[in-house]
């Protein structure tokens, strides 16, 4: 290709990026544009229909019960950021325990036969029982703190990333391997400079994932008994028909997870730049 | 008696130089299909290679041209005869066979330069080896490119850069996969033209399998021409054409047109021989 030829891409590559750009900030309107409609839809049809605030609370007391929440010293008992953090941590330290061993087991069992012989068939029936079922036993074994919180977002969160570890270590194109064949590669350089990176975007589907399930494993657990979370915050609020209450709840969760995802996509894009999926973008 | 003694390394030396690089001796090679048959690839192939020499494989599809070329390559084991890589048995992957294969087969999450590094850093080489990596793109006119991922770059470049790449441990022998199968025709006739550049560069031995009767032709020393399946050589025809070779010299050459004829006269009568059994 000529420098004349290249800057003409490297031209269209702008124009086409610009048109992207374009693309999105009107997406992005139509989603702002969507959420005031329905908030005015919501705030209407409650004063409309009279529904009382124990059923459906209208807008602007979920505001002000997040608002009461969020104003208060970040280290307050009451409002939102200390039980935030607790269920932040223990879903961090249950996602990275769960994810860890998601990727360590499903490698083994794409790298060693047996062990997918071995693993096959308990990662399937596990697979097809709501793992959500199994938090009581947990709460049972490891009491009401922060280990069977732990416990539970890892369980959950190491089932997609087995999955889909596994999958994308097995989804390596022959003619790759013949490559590092040719080239006397170890079985684990092999895997290294190969193997992961083929399953590099199926991994990252899996973190997107564990991510969530390992939020979702944390809350649980604080339902079944818990001193300090989101969930117990929810609990409460429950108990006192603070409807408003355990809606600003919901909402702090709904947009820590909304947070949580766009970073393991911010993440993916700067590992696997070269992958289709996160080229076009 | 003395004279005899000093004659006697000189003697051995140009019999080094008379036996091949590489021997195939009545090599047999059988797959077993899915449903446990036995699928005969290769039968009875004897083909002698010598060093420098470029020998381009012709044959109709799925005539087993690929199999032997994973034999050479190590990548297969033979299932009868002997094939020898200057008079040592192949007991699998050698550094001294470079492979490029049908597609560039470049990893798209490393750089150019980094795909053309790897064979320094896997298979028990830690040689860093920089000047030879630039030289290796420079010598393809990618010296430029070496920051670029691979789908940054057209065809015909990652298919230049995957050569760069087998040649990083500067092997005796390299190997190809029709390397040019998915460019289109233009793009073809100049990587021709640059691989033979590069041969004459480099001084390797080379062997090519190719689909293109004029490719062989403008490429190749020797063209191997061999039947349909299971694999049998059919003739080595010698190609007596001056280098450097340019297209619009060699396409009208007397030279050309007879060996091209009589190889299309080959695979149209193999191929015919198929369809009759088939």
């Amino acid at each position: 290709m000529s420098d004349a030829a290249i800057s003409q891409v490297i031209g269209i590559e702008a124009a086409a990026a610009r048109a992207a750009r374009n693309h999105r900030l009107a997406a992005s309107l139509i989603s702002i544009g969507g959420f005031i409609v329905l908030i005015a839809l919501w705030e209407t049809s409650v004063r409309v229909l009279h529904v009382p605030p124990y059923i459906l609370p209208a807008p602007e007391a979920v505001a002000a019960a997040l608002w009461s929440g969020l104003a208060v010293p970040i280290t307050s008992k009451v409002g939102y950021y200390l039980p935030l953090w607790s269920t932040m941590s223990n879903a961090a330290a249950g996602f990275a325990i769960g994810s860890l061993g998601g990727l360590l087991l499903g490698s083994l069992m794409a790298e060693f036969d047996f062990v997918e012989r071995l693993v096959m068939p308990y990662a399937f029936a596990l697979q097809c029982l709501p793992k959500v079922a199994v938090a009581p036993l947990i709460v049972i074994w490891l009491g009401f703190g922060d280990g069977s919180k732990i416990a539970v977002a890892a369980l959950l969160a190491l089932f997609p990333m087995l999955i889909n570890s596994f999958t994308g270590l097995r989804a390596t194109e022959a003619e790759r391997l013949d490559l590092m064949r040719a080239l006397s590669a170890s079985r684990l350089e092999i895997y290294r400079f190969v193997k992961l990176p083929t399953a590099a975007p199926y991994i990252f589907a899996g973190l997107d994932m564990a991510v969530v399930y390992a939020l979702l494993g944390t809350i649980v657990a604080e339902f079944l008994g818990a001193q300090q979370g989101i969930g117990v915050s929810i609990t409460e609020a429950q108990s006192t028909t603070d409807v408003a209450g355990v809606f600003a709840a919901l909402v702090i969760l709904g947009v820590t997870g909304i947070l949580l995802h766009a970073a393991v996509r911010r993440l993916e894009h700067r590992v696997i730049h070269w992958s289709g999926r996160n080229r076009k973008g | 008696m003395e004279a005899a003694r000093v004659h006697a390394p000189v003697v051995r030396l140009a019999d080094q130089q008379r036996s091949p690089l590489i021997a195939i001796k009545s090599v047999a090679k059988t797959y077993i299909s899915a449903s446990g048959s036995a699928v005969p690839a290769l039968d009875n192939v004897a083909l002698d290679i010598a060093p420098d020499e470029f020998v381009c494989i012709v044959g109709p599809s799925g005539c087993g041209k690929s199999t032997l070329l994973r034999l050479i390559a190590g990548l297969d084991r033979v299932s009868g005869g002997t094939i020898t890589l200057a008079s040592e048995p192949i007991t699998g992957p050698s550094a001294n066979v470079g492979v490029v294969f049908q597609s560039a087969n470049l990893l798209p999450w490393m750089t150019v330069r980094d795909n053309v590094r790897l064979p320094l850093r896997v298979g028990g080489y830690r040689a860093k080896n920089e000047a030879r990596i630039d030289a290796l793109l420079t010598m393809v006119g990618l010296g430029s490119f070496g920051d670029k991922f691979p789908y940054e770059l057209s065809g015909g470049m990652q298919q230049r850069v995957a050569i760069c790449r087998a040649l990083t441990r500067d092997p005796k022998i390299l190997l190809m996969d029709e390397p040019f199968g998915a460019l289109d025709a233009l793009t073809r006739e100049r990587m021709n033209v640059e691989l033979q550049r590069i041969w004459q560069a480099s001084g390797k031995t080379v062997v090519l399998i190719t689909h293109s009767i004029s490719e062989a032709v403008f490429l190749a020393d020797r063209v191997v021409v061999m039947s349909a399946r299971p694999g049998r050589i059919l003739r080595d025809l010698k190609v007596g054409l001056d280098r450097p070779r340019a297209f619009n010299d060699v396409v009208g050459h007397p030279e050309y047109v007879k060996l091209t004829r009589t190889i299309r006269g080959l695979l149209d009568e193999t191929e015919a021989k198929e369809d009759l059994l088939s």
